[in-house]
């Protein structure tokens, strides 16, 4: 299990920016509810939706000082909005594009089903209940791709200890660089990038069919990392163009391989 | 009964009337001049007569007396019958017995065929003596041969196949140079040589050799139930799902219902029911199994015999199918990414026997190639040689759009179905079918379905959700079963969560076939047509991921898997490879010639002429025989050669072809060699084919009850050495009736009207 090494600032714009960056994230997500979202939600046509899920921060554990920070919501929906437009520039998707970027739904939702990428922020946040664990496992096991994203430290204990609830003989296996989900579309040639929280090292964690590192991967954490908050802020200019290109050779490729593996 | 009555009234049969010319022995003025004294003092006698009579009475008087004058006149005449009849001793008469294994069955009062030759054609029997009294016998036993026989003991009733033409010809042939009379025939007439008869009939008819056939056995069973055909392919992949239809056909079994099995060597792999029709109907079962062991399998097709049955072995067939344990090649190209990419990869990949490579087009100019056997593989994109194309034996094509081919390929595309015998298939996009611009190419020709010309003009998009269901065709198609049984297979159909479509197809060709259609529109979901020596596949669907991720979909359910398996697996079925060799049937007689046919094409499928084909037949013993196959002339890459299967067993059939010293390809096909049970399938006796032999050489047809007349027969209708013969006719029973009747007529008339 990766452990927590510290807590060393970020460097240079992290200091500058995560105050603002907290600011502009709950500007964004201030006042969002559960009501609020759903009814934003498209129909299915055929197109790639990009999917967050929506959980239940219960237990009073809310991720910042703001009642109404929703965790499963970080980044939303501009994180979406930013990246599917990118898709549909420089790949072939044809993602769906409205003002909130994708759909939000429950883990136990049959309509998510029909959308077989789902994205989720927060997961250290994340208790899901019992039915919420049995319809995601059910949705990996027929074939759905789990991406994982903006966790840190000790909210991987969290992270794993659901997980194992969802799939209980799944392990969660590092990521190695050679990986095809790494050259699914773009060549990416290095897993380090500009640590997120507090210098802590990035890391990328997935769960393998068979728990096999060379067979298709169901699942991808961003341990330490936030690469949502790059696509989010990618058109802000708060973030320097490198780590948010990086950011969407990420997302690029977590999808394209999910598409076709 | 005719006959008895006209031999008692004409003290000849009609035979004789039908070969003899009348003619009258006595001179015939002095018989004419006392038939006309006689007349001319009955008419006087009459004309002085009168006392109580009337004018009518004396004529009627006089015409009877007349009458009787008439009848004693002919018989004056001494009227004959002239005849050609054989000369008795000096003749010889061909007697040719069927000795193959339907003689042996006892369709008539529960007695085998055989003892009538064995009760009346074996020395001492009736026939046999009255034939013996007037001919010299020539004996032939025929069966899938023909062989002169010393006697009838030779006779063994176990030949597998009845050659009636060419036991003729063998006959005709061996008694030629000698005064031949006639050939009889005995036989149950069921003929089931691969050759016409009416070759071997030319030359006896051409001789004037009457053919006497005697028919044995009952034109109809009482109770019999026959497995009349069973239709399956030579060749299928390991694990591939056959559907196979058994003709079932019955005598006396009228609402029974019986159970057929398919047994792979012994063990039983597939069971259905059938309730029997009327008798004669045909009626269709619909087998469905695995082939799950590779090489050369015999499934064995029976039907439980019944109680009083006359025959049992014609409810079991047998067919030999290879069943082949190699990977067969699809190319999948997608243009954009998309989910059906993955979960079709995620159908198929357990399957050993299908690889199917990928092509993913991810942005423009850039692709994606997936599970390509070499690195080199589609390396540059869709192919753009046929020889690149040609290497895979099916096609699918997914959301890409027409233009993004060249024109050349597009025409290859074609010929890949066309001259190559591939399988094309296309799905569902806003990127296929009209929607991508293919109405008006050469693509458009091959699919089953009609293009809308206008569907690329970029009207509003079409959408729709629905549900599927099948079509009657659908229903039982081996592409399209989904589920253990057909019923099964037609419910999961229409309980499978709905797809969606975008391209709005409601007309297949003429020629094609749709399996599936949505409930509620009218929509083809899935259809396909044979087209050249290949077929297309039109699949507008976007999303059959959608049986597999839906919500109501369980985990464990393997429809999606099993429909991609199945569909894809026929899309490749029957796709010849460079080289190819098959044999006429899967089974043949030991000692029979086998003509193995190779077909040699280059890698453009373009047909070698001059190639060096050799074929290596491995015998059941291990022994080798090489035959260098020899082009055939008659058509552009066919290579012929024969061997023969001396030995029962099972027998490979190699087939490679060289170009120089560079190997083309090799096929190989197995054989069966057994003896064959064709003579207890539709073993009733043949009258039709009977009649036709004994019409068309001027002989006769005879049953067990009528072959008495046998000799007699033979005696006036025979060739060889004849003699004239006259024959008395003056002395019919017929004449001696009518003067009688005359007479007691002008009696009886005189009694009645008061002038006796």
């Amino acid at each position: 299990m990766p452990v927590s090494t510290g807590r060393r600032l970020g460097r240079r714009w992290a200091a500058v920016v995560a105050g603002a960056a907290a600011l502009g994230a709950l500007a964004a997500t201030a006042g969002l509810a559960v009501a609020d979202v759903a009814p934003c939600n498209t129909a299915y046509t055929g197109q790639l939706v990009f999917v967050r899920l929506r959980y239940d921060a219960a237990q009073g554990r809310r991720c910042g000082p703001f009642p109404q920070f929703i965790t499963w919501a970080h980044d939303y929906p501009r994180a979406e909005r930013n990246l599917t437009r990118i898709l549909e520039s420089v790949t072939y998707i044809d993602p769906f594009q409205g003002p909130y970027g994708g759909n939000v739904l429950a883990l136990d939702d049959p309509e998510l089903h029909k959308f077989p990428i789902a994205y989720m922020s927060e997961p250290g946040h994340w208790y899901p209940s019992e039915a919420e664990v049995l319809g995601l496992r059910r949705y990996v096991e027929k074939g759905g791709f789990l991406i994982f994203d903006d966790f840190w430290g000790a909210h991987w204990e969290n992270f794993e200890a659901q997980m194992r609830r969802v799939l209980p003989d799944a392990r969660l296996l590092p990521v190695e660089l050679a990986h095809p989900v790494f050259q699914s579309f773009f060549e990416i040639e290095s897993l380090e990038m500009e640590p997120m929280y507090y210098g802590l090292p990035v890391e990328f964690h997935g769960v393998f069919e068979d728990n096999d590192p060379a067979g298709r991967l169901i699942a991808i954490a961003n341990y330490n990392n936030d690469i949502g908050e790059y696509w989010e802020y990618s058109d802000t200019g708060w973030v320097p163009i490198d780590l948010s290109n990086e950011a969407y050779k990420f997302g690029v490729n977590y999808l394209m391989y999910a598409m076709t593996h | 009964m005719f006959e008895a009555i006209f031999e008692f009234l004409f003290k000849y049969r009609p035979l004789v009337f039908e070969q003899g010319d009348f003619a009258i022995r006595a001179p015939w003025a002095i018989a004419l001049a006392a038939a006309v004294a006689a007349g001319a003092l009955t008419l006087r006698t009459y004309g002085r007569v009168r006392g109580n009579s009337r004018p009518l009475d004396r004529g009627v008087l006089a015409a009877i007396r007349l009458g009787a004058i008439a009848v004693v006149a002919f018989c004056l005449l001494q009227p004959v019958v002239v005849l050609s009849s054989v000369v008795p001793q000096q003749n010889f008469l061909g007697v040719l017995v069927d000795d193959s294994r339907s003689m042996q069955i006892a369709d008539r009062d529960e007695t085998e065929r055989l003892r009538f030759v064995e009760d009346r054609l074996r020395a001492g029997g009736d026939l046999r003596t009255a034939l013996e009294e007037r001919f010299a016998l020539r004996f032939f036993g025929f069966s899938t041969e023909t062989d002169r026989l010393g006697d009838l003991d030779e006779l063994t009733y176990r030949g597998t196949r009845t050659q009636l033409g060419q036991a003729l010809e063998r006959a005709h042939e061996e008694l030629t140079g000698v005064p031949l009379s006639g050939l009889v025939v005995v036989t149950d007439g069921a003929d089931n040589a691969d050759g016409g008869l009416g070759e071997s009939l030319l030359p006896i008819q051409a001789a004037g050799i009457p053919v006497f056939t005697v028919g044995l056995g009952r034109e109809t069973f009482d109770r019999d139930i026959q497995l009349s055909r069973v239709e399956t392919p030579r060749r299928v992949l390991r694990g591939a799902a056959l559907v196979v239809d058994a003709v079932v056909t019955h005598r006396g079994y009228r609402g029974e219902t019986v159970t057929v099995q398919v047994e792979d060597e012994g063990r039983i792999v597939g069971t259905e029911e059938v309730e029997l029709g009327g008798a004669g109907e045909p009626r269709t079962v619909r087998l469905r199994f695995t082939a799950a062991e590779e090489g050369p399998r015999l499934f064995t097709f029976r039907v439980s015999p019944r109680p009083g049955e006359m025959v049992t072995q014609n409810n079991v067939r047998d067919a030999l199918i290879l069943v082949e344990n190699h990977s067969e090649k699809v190319l999948y190209f997608e243009g954009e990414p998309r989910f059906e990419v993955k979960f079709l990869r995620r159908a198929v990949a357990d399957d050993e026997n299908l690889h199917v490579s990928i092509l993913q087009r991810t942005a423009e100019n850039k692709f994606m190639r997936l599970d390509v056997e070499d690195a080199d593989d589609l390396v540059g994109g869709f192919p753009t040689t046929r020889a690149e194309l040609y290497r895979y034996s099916g096609l699918v094509l997914g959301s890409i759009e027409a233009n993004y081919f060249t024109p050349d390929q597009l025409r290859m595309i074609a010929d890949f179905v066309n001259d190559r015998g591939g399988g094309l298939m296309m799905l569902g996009s806003q990127r296929s079918f009209a929607e991508g611009g293919y109405a008006g190419t050469p693509v458009a020709d091959v699919l089953p379905v009609v293009l809308d010309e206008r569907g690329a003009d970029g009207e509003e998009d079409f959408f729709v959700e629905v549900a599927v269901e099948t079509t009657r065709a659908g229903a039982t198609h081996a592409a399209t079963q989904i589920a253990e049984t057909e019923e099964l297979s037609v419910d999961r159909w229409s309980e499978l969560p709905p797809i969606t479509i975008v391209n709005p197809i409601t007309e297949v060709k003429p020629a094609a076939t749709a399996l599936l259609t949505s409930a509620a529109d009218d929509l083809v979901v899935l259809a396909f047509q044979r087209y050249g020596a290949g077929k297309s596949l039109a699949f507008p669907v976007q999303d059959s991921w959608m049986w597999q991720m839906h919500a109501d979909i369980a985990v464990d359910d393997m429809t999606h898997e099993t429909f991609w398996r199945r569909m894809l697996r026929w899309l490749v079925d029957g796709v010849p490879d460079q080289v190819t060799v098959e044999l006429p049937a899967d089974q043949v007689e030991p000692g029979e010639s086998v003509t193995i046919l190779a077909t040699v094409g280059d890698a453009n499928f373009e047909e070698i002429n001059n190639s060096a084909v050799i074929a290596s037949v491995t015998h059941p013993d291990g022994d080798f025989t090489d035959r260098r196959m020899e082009w055939t002339a008659e058509a552009d890459g066919e290579y012929r050669a024969t061997f023969i299967a001396p030995t029962e067993g099972f027998y490979e059939v190699r087939v490679e072809a060289l170009s120089g010293d560079e190997l083309i390809g090799e096929d190989v096909t197995y054989l069966q060699v057994a003896p064959s049970d064709a003579e207890y399938y539709d073993s009733t006796m043949r009258t039709a084919l009977l009649d036709r032999i004994a019409e068309e050489t001027g002989g006769r047809r005879y049953t067990p009850e009528t072959v008495d007349s046998l000799a007699d027969d033979v005696q006036f209708v025979g060739g060889g050495v004849t003699v004239v013969e006259e024959r008395d006719l003056w002395d019919m029973p017929a004449l001696l009736l009518l003067l009688g009747t005359l007479v007691l007529g002008e009696w009886g008339y005189r009694r009645f009207r008061g002038l006796a």
